[in-house]
């Protein structure tokens, strides 16, 4: 199924497809220098309360990312044994 | 003097790397424009090669105004033909973060001529999880020699030294040609391909990170530990440099009684007195302030918290344009604008960073503290309700305080929809760095340059501003009466800009000389009513003030004023260096000054109307 990665639920892991075109350029730019490219396996670690920015791993850097950005990357969700 | 350039990514230990090689003598330089330190210090192992630590960036296509001034100084010193050589430091526990940035520092030097090594940084780290990085293929992939070290533990220091002398001794290289023409996109690629090939596999280097996050960032113990952490913050920037400020100011009074009998002449007497020890001795009370929040402050951001305390905060924040890095330098700012200004710098959104400085002068810092208390002793009534639950003054207090925050945060949001620069800003995309335990030398070092540089460079401002002020105090009857003094005199003339706020001229003095620092309001008011010490012993001033037939209408205008206007010349000296534009710094002091007039003029006539 092809969610955004801000809908990734804590403890989930997803494959990122690619990026929508509402993200801008430069903040696309910067997603894939972290290391957020697509075919990219991503796991959200935390869901904080009230709606602050969630906590994912890509590689073996951790990172927190606001709804405004995770929002745009579009992402398939991965069974649990993938 | 020959140079080495050592660039890398946030967090990947450039600092720390950059004082070991150097033993610490170095010096920091402000770029016009924007705040970009750079810092320049001879090696320890070769002192005749000077080591430039540049800012860490993430990649070498800018994506921020800030970035691009950092970038560009750096293409400009791979042109300078003292520049021998460029030391890129990766994190080897993250390649993924670090190779992209790597290709591109090595094609560009490629493209200058300039040799290139690689530093893979904390392979201690990666011993001690029984990891390993093979750097001798990393190098041949890359075509470029790989070192292996370790900036906490010192590990391949020396040899970093030995590498250096030996390309020096080479002499200049026909630059490599493989990386000179590839595009970013391609490097990218590449880079994304070797960090698979070459990094740490699985999760044991986050284990312990995802364990101790799922504590701190607990929606109930995260909380908790949050409010625990910002209590303690709060007890050093109020408790714990409160000894040292009272040391200063008791060792300023000791040297002034012992120096001041010796000047002959009456005026140099005064002038030493009340300008030097009176006023310049007002700033430095702050010094220890300052050292103590920057010291606890770089404690949260080496152990890893500081990271995890914007997440929390970043929610609220985000609804007034502000952003979860933030918080620390507003919270910073209720003790002192100043902490707050330089603590700004951890953020790394230009914009963010600006609409902080906004914030910060309007948190209610300690200088208010005794002006609100004059004023709230003077027009609240001290009795208590719901049988001695609330306090009027108290809550009065506490209202005022509130104001302030709300101010803030209302400017802020204000700014923030009204000004469109959403394009040029950076997303908030924060790494959260692993958790360790601070080295405490490099905190305290880092606390003793804070300080210095903030005698330094407002010092100089403060002084010409307490001249001023002084000698328009002094004379021409030489302190025998602030009423007939210049000072006197400018108070008359403004008096008509004071008047339709209720005030006579004692207090339009008493507000010009505030805007060397608010506090000074209180002794100046006691000066005029003839009250010695006023800010000492505040009760004869309130009855004065009481007796004076002041509206309270005009109190809580005053009220109102200072808790907005920036009226404190080393806010404003400092704003200007770090933001690095003085057209900020006035467009904010004039602006606030406006605001704080009109919101004055407001509560007064809404008091007439409530009679």
């Amino acid at each position: 199924m092809n969610i955004s990665l801000w809908t990734l639920k804590a403890g989930e892991r997803c494959e990122i497809l690619g990026y929508d075109q509402m993200l801008p350029d430069n903040y696309r730019t910067r997603m894939m220098e972290f290391g957020f490219h697509p075919g990219e396996t991503v796991t959200c670690l935390q869901s904080v309360a009230f709606g602050a920015p969630k906590v994912y791993r890509v590689s073996n850097t951790i990172f927190s990312l606001d709804e405004e950005v995770a929002d745009h990357i579009q992402v398939r969700v991965l069974a649990a044994d993938a | 003097m020959p140079k080495i350039i050592l660039i890398g990514s946030p967090n990947s230990g450039k600092s720390l790397l950059f004082n070991r090689l150097t033993g610490l003598h170095h010096k920091v330089a402000n770029f016009p424009g924007i705040t970009v330190d750079v810092g320049i210090g001879k090696m320890r192992a070769l002192p005749d090669v000077e080591l430039v630590d540049f800012p860490g960036t993430y990649s070498l296509q800018a994506i921020s105004a800030e970035e691009k001034v950092a970038v560009e100084h750096f293409e400009r010193a791979l042109d300078d033909p003292e520049v021998e050589q460029v030391l890129c430091l990766i994190d080897a526990t993250r390649l993924e973060k670090s190779l992209y940035f790597t290709l591109q520092v090595i094609r560009d030097c490629e493209r200058h001529g300039k040799p290139v090594t690689v530093l893979a940084n904390m392979v201690d780290v990666l011993d001690s999880h029984g990891l390993s990085l093979d750097v001798g293929e990393l190098g041949e992939a890359i075509h470029t020699p790989v070192l292996p070290i370790s900036a906490r533990t010192g590990k391949g220091a020396d040899e970093i030294a030995r590498h250096i002398q030996a390309n020096r001794q080479l002499g200049p290289q026909p630059p490599r040609a493989h990386l000179l023409d590839a595009p970013d996109v391609l490097l990218r690629g590449t880079a994304h391909q070797l960090a698979r090939r070459y990094g740490p596999k699985g999760d044991v280097l986050v284990r312990t990170q995802t364990r101790l996050d799922s504590f701190f960032l607990h929606s109930v113990t995260g909380g908790f530990a949050f409010f625990a952490i910002m209590y303690l913050l709060f007890q050093s920037i109020f408790t714990w440099s409160a000894p040292a400020m009272d040391a200063v100011e008791t060792g300023l009074g000791a040297i002034a009684n012992l120096v001041v009998p010796l000047i002959g002449s009456h005026v140099a007497r005064d002038f030493t007195s009340d300008a030097l020890f009176g006023g310049i001795g007002a700033f430095l009370v702050f010094v220890p302030q300052i050292f103590v929040l920057t010291f606890v402050i770089g404690l949260l951001e080496d152990s890893g918290y500081m990271a995890r305390a914007a997440l929390i905060c970043h929610k609220p924040l985000r609804l007034f344009g502000l952003t979860g890095k933030s918080f620390i330098p507003m919270l910073s700012g209720v003790a002192c604008a100043i902490p707050g200004i330089y603590a700004a710098r951890a953020i790394d959104s230009p914009r963010k960073r600006l609409l902080t400085y906004m914030a910060i002068p309007l948190m209610p810092c300690s200088a208010r503290l005794p002006v609100y208390t004059l004023l709230i002793a003077a027009f609240i009534p001290s009795g208590t309700a719901l049988g001695g639950l609330v306090g009027w003054q108290g809550l009065a207090m506490f209202c005022i305080y509130f104001f302030g925050m709300l101010c803030g945060l209302l400017v802020t949001g204000i700014i923030s929809r009204t000004s469109e620069d959403h394009y040029t800003d950076l997303p908030f995309v924060l790494e959260l760095p692993p958790y360790r335990v601070p080295g405490i030398w490099p905190l305290l070092r880092n606390a003793w340059n804070r300080s210095k540089h903030f005698v330094t460079k407002a010092g100089k401002i403060i002084f010409t501003v307490t001249m001023v002020i002084w000698v328009l105090g002094y004379f021409p009857n030489y302190g025998t009466d602030l009423g007939t003094s210049w000072l006197g005199y400018l108070g008359r003339v403004v008096e008509p800009v004071f008047a339709p706020l209720g005030l006579d001229w004692r207090y339009a003095v008493a507000i010009l000389t505030s805007f060397l620092a608010r506090e000074v309001f209180v002794g100046t008011l006691g000066t005029i009513f003839g009250i010695e010490a006023a800010d000492e012993n505040m009760t004869p001033l309130v009855q004065q003030i009481q007796s004076s037939d002041l509206a309270i209408g005009s109190g809580l205008a005053l009220l109102v004023f200072f808790a907005i206007a920036l009226q404190c010349v080393s806010t404003v000296a400092i704003l200007s260096k770090e933001s690095g534009s003085g057209a900020l710094a006035t467009k904010m002091f004039v602006g606030y000054l406006l605001l704080a007039y009109s919101a004055a003029l407001a509560v007064y006539h809404l008091a007439a109307l409530v009679g």
